[in-house]
């Protein structure tokens, strides 16, 4: 396969990881949050100093990675999902501010701005390829279960939700550091298809990019996320544009969509596997 | 002791009393209802009983546990169902789901569980739309279980509303207005319903409601409030008669 | 070294002048409509490059290239309405929309502005050709006393045109809602857009001082950021509540500056502000409003 081809397919692939980590969130919680991108920066740091520094094995990098990520969640989570959501979105958009201004500082052990390198190539194509289906694949057991049809009465009305015995506070940690481990799980993937990190990359743009992708593809729509991720990532590559650009094209089809179609791309249609239709025949019975 | 027991409850807002020192006392199977002119502080009183606003003085107790300083989804979990005046479905979920949602709480699988599917998530699942689908069989509403809430006709919707609360298996019902916005033969026919559902769900009901028939046909007891306190208690006949009632309703009474 | 924390109190405050700058604009927003207008940060990347055009290339007098890049701003306040957020306001979108519309609008002025400039600093001419004022050891910039000044005028004519104007009660009916302000009478988006021309106005007085105190980059709105920050410490909303949150802001901004340098300050920032949010969520002056049931 062309080198270019697979690269593409690889960076899509983690894109969709990261898109589909935020779905729980703020398709379906309705926490819009711009710093998602942190976390993936955690994982992708973490397990690569742990590589670079101490020759950690993959897999061990891996589990601390991702671990090290619900243990931020929890730290972060903790006071902020307690907030307003305006002011829970706007404290995410100034975390992944702080996490890039730590990562800038503490350059002995991050490499800095300079960025950090020679970290072992372990993330093969198979291996991403099975990892975001394997991600859309839960986080769509997530949105069938009872989590997902809390979060999505906590969407539609936190005070009713409380009225039945939901809790909020909780369900939205759960939710939080859930989300944030696979963004974490992205980002230690990312770290070992690159080889190479540098703070920049997991910028706001990152995070917004990812809310982006949501909402253009319906809030309420997993497979309209995996598809706007899909086309979304592809087509700018295809047609050759400056990150500048594409960035612009993003931000007029947001505004197209919420100006003409509120509800993005699919809405709440979701791609149905067959198992859903005896449950829904029983319904009627 | 009472079922549901509220000793000196109070809300102020700014300088406003909207209630000032309520007693209240539901027996198992009583309903019990509220009534007062518009802003008497009638939801008030539901918002302090469902912990929507913090107990600031006063008690509330449900079956001898003290539930004063109860969050709103312990209150919930405990026993507490309500309606909202203004409904308040979750309207991005099915009619189903919204029912379920009474059921989420308890812990019958979980998050690890439900992402990879294990068996105890199938049968939760299973037991959770079966009892929701029982709560709706109740309420007649099981027709339209895939449907989306907001294409049910107001009186339906206030069904649901009804079904969403008695799925949390409630020691208490509390309904405010559930006969809004519905004709003579309606409100007949929600009173035949709701003495029909508080026996066969074995719970205490208290109402709100501005209808005098459904409230008199309805209620064991009725508790009439003005302006945040209490003017008078007792059988519907009791208060039909009261001055001080006759008083507050001058020109309201014959609704 | 008392002086050392005198002319640190200084500069506080002038950084904090500059946010109340952006404060006031953001918050003005936030009071009639409700939600977080990030969109303003894009507004001033406009008018900072207007401005560099305006008193650079053209060689406008300041006060004149002020006025110019006020006029430029209140009209993109005004297309920013009505690309942004007028279908929403007719559709009764919730507030998520608003804010997700708000951001990527943001976005979008930032990224034209690096597609038609690239990402080249800009500088516009200085407003005073000698633009520091000593008293003894202490150094304090004209720039920064005009900007404050400016501030705090500006500030006053606001307060008087929402407290004494007719237009100004419209605007206080439209902020408390907005379809009995229209039963009442009052054309609901006639006063929306005439609130978005007054923020893109301040927003264009905003990018050119901005660009005169530091350099013009297609990203220079993103202080906006601050500017919220500040208007949730004073609590949101509140246009007076704004300015003491933003001279505060500064002033701890540059406390920490010197205390841990310059790197870190987003991660100080970050966790100040979470505490004050945790301990006060209403803000210095603003009262909080709860949802009824």
């Amino acid at each position: 396969m062309n080198d270019y081809i697979a690269s593409l397919i690889q960076t899509t692939c983690i894109s969709l990881i990261g898109v589909v980590s935020i779905f729980p969130l703020t398709g379906m919680t309705g926490l819009f949050s711009f710093g998602q991108a942190a976390y993936m920066a955690v994982g992708a740091y973490v397990s690569g100093i742990l590589a670079v520094k101490l020759g950690m094995p993959f897999w061990l990098c891996l589990l601390l990675g991702v671990l090290s990520c619900g243990l931020l969640a929890i730290i972060i989570g903790y006071p902020t999902l307690k907030l307003r959501k305006d002011y829970f979105s706007l404290m995410s958009l100034c975390l992944g501010e702080a996490v890039t201004a730590v990562l800038n500082k503490f350059g002995t052990i991050t490499g800095g701005a300079a960025g950090l390198s020679n970290i072992p190539k372990k993330s093969t194509m198979p291996l991403i390829i099975i990892s975001a289906v394997v991600t859309v694949a839960l986080v769509a057991l997530f949105k069938n279960s009872r989590f997902g049809r809390m979060s999505l009465a906590i969407k539609a009305d936190e005070l009713a939700a409380k009225s039945f015995g939901i809790n909020v506070f909780a369900h939205k940690m759960k939710v939080y550091i859930f989300t944030s481990m696979i963004a974490g799980y992205a980002g230690v993937l990312y770290a070992f298809y690159l080889t190479y990190l540098d703070p920049n990359l997991f910028g706001w743009t990152r995070s917004s990019e990812w809310v982006i992708f949501l909402f253009f593809g319906g809030v309420n729509s997993l497979t309209g996320s995996v598809l706007s991720t899909i086309i979304l990532t592809v087509l700018p590559e295809i047609l050759r544009f400056a990150s500048s650009a594409r960035i612009v094209m993003y931000t007029v089809l947001i505004l197209l969509v919420i100006n003409f179609k509120p509800n993005g791309l699919l809405g709440e249609k979701e791609l149905r596997i067959p198992v859903r239709k005896q449950f829904r025949t029983r319904t009627r019975g | 002791m009472a079922l549901l027991n509220v000793e000196n409850i109070s809300k102020k807002f700014g300088g406003v009393c909207a209630v000032d020192g309520f007693f209240m006392e539901v027996e198992k199977g009583e309903v019990v209802g509220i009534i007062g002119p518009n802003g008497a502080g009638k939801t008030t009183i539901f918002n302090l009983i469902s912990k929507v606003y913090e107990t600031e003085c006063g008690r509330i107790w449900l079956d001898g546990t003290d539930i004063s300083s109860y969050t709103q989804e312990q209150a919930a979990r405990s026993g507490i169902g309500r309606t909202f005046q203004n409904i308040r479905l979750f309207n991005s979920l099915n009619v189903l789901d919204n029912v379920k949602v009474s059921c989420d709480y308890k812990p019958r699988y979980s998050l690890i569980e439900a992402i990879l599917s294990l068996p105890r998530t199938i049968k939760g699942k299973r037991e959770t739309h079966e009892e929701a689908m029982a709560c709706l069989r109740a309420v007649g509403l099981e027709k339209y279980a895939l449907e989306k809430p907001g294409n049910l006709p107001y009186g339906m919707q206030r069904r649901l509303e009804i079904a969403r609360a008695l799925a949390l298996k409630p020691k208490v019902l509390m309904l405010d207005e559930p006969a809004a916005g519905l004709n003579p033969e309606e409100c007949a026919e929600l009173v035949r319903f709701l003495k029909d559902i508080t026996q066969k769900f074995d719970i205490a009901l208290v109402i709100i409601e501005h209808h005098m028939d459904v409230v008199m046909n309805l209620c064991h007891k009725i508790y009439v409030l003005e302006f945040g306190k209490t003017i008078a208690v007792g059988t519907p006949e009791k208060i039909q008669n009261d001055p001080k009632v006759l008083a507050a309703y001058l020109g309201e009474e014959e609704d | 070294m008392v002086l050392f924390y005198v002319q640190q109190l200084i500069n506080g405050v002038s950084r904090g002048a500059v946010y109340a700058l952006i404060a006031v604009g953001f918050a003005l927003i936030f009071s009639v409509l409700k939600f977080s207008n990030f969109a303003h940060g894009g507004l001033i990347s406009v008018a900072a490059y207007a401005g560099y055009y305006f008193s650079t290339k053209f060689d406008f007098p300041p006060v004149i290239a002020i006025l110019c890049t006020a006029l430029i701003g209140a009209v993109m306040g005004i297309i920013l309405n009505y690309i942004a957020f007028y279908n929403l306001q007719r559709r009764n979108s919730p507030n998520i929309f608003y804010f997700v519309s708000s951001i990527t609008c943001g976005i979008l002025f930032m990224n034209i502005l690096t597609l038609m400039f690239g990402t080249t600093f800009y500088a516009i001419k200085p407003f005073f050709k000698n633009n520091i004022i000593k008293i003894g050891n202490l150094i304090i910039l004209k720039m920064d006393i005009m900007i404050l000044a400016l501030t705090f005028v500006l500030l006053a004519a606001l307060m008087l045109l929402i407290n004494r104007t007719k237009m100004g009660l419209a605007l206080r009916m439209v902020s408390i809602d907005k379809d009995t302000a229209m039963l009442m009478g009052v054309n609901s988006s006639v006063v929306i857009t005439v609130t978005f021309s007054i923020a893109g106005a301040l927003a264009g007085i905003s990018g050119i001082l901005l660009g005169a105190n530091f350099t013009i980059d297609p990203f220079l709105g993103n202080m906006v950021v601050k500017g919220f920050i500040a208007s949730v410490i004073g609590g949101l909303g509140s246009l007076p509540g704004a300015i003491i949150g933003a001279i505060l802001l500064g002033v701890m901004e540059v406390i920490f500056t010197v205390l841990v340098g310059d790197i870190l300050s987003p991660a100080i920032i970050f966790v100040m502000t979470l505490i004050f949010l945790l301990i006060r969520p209403q803000g210095i002056s603003g009262h909080f409003v709860t949802e009824k049931a």
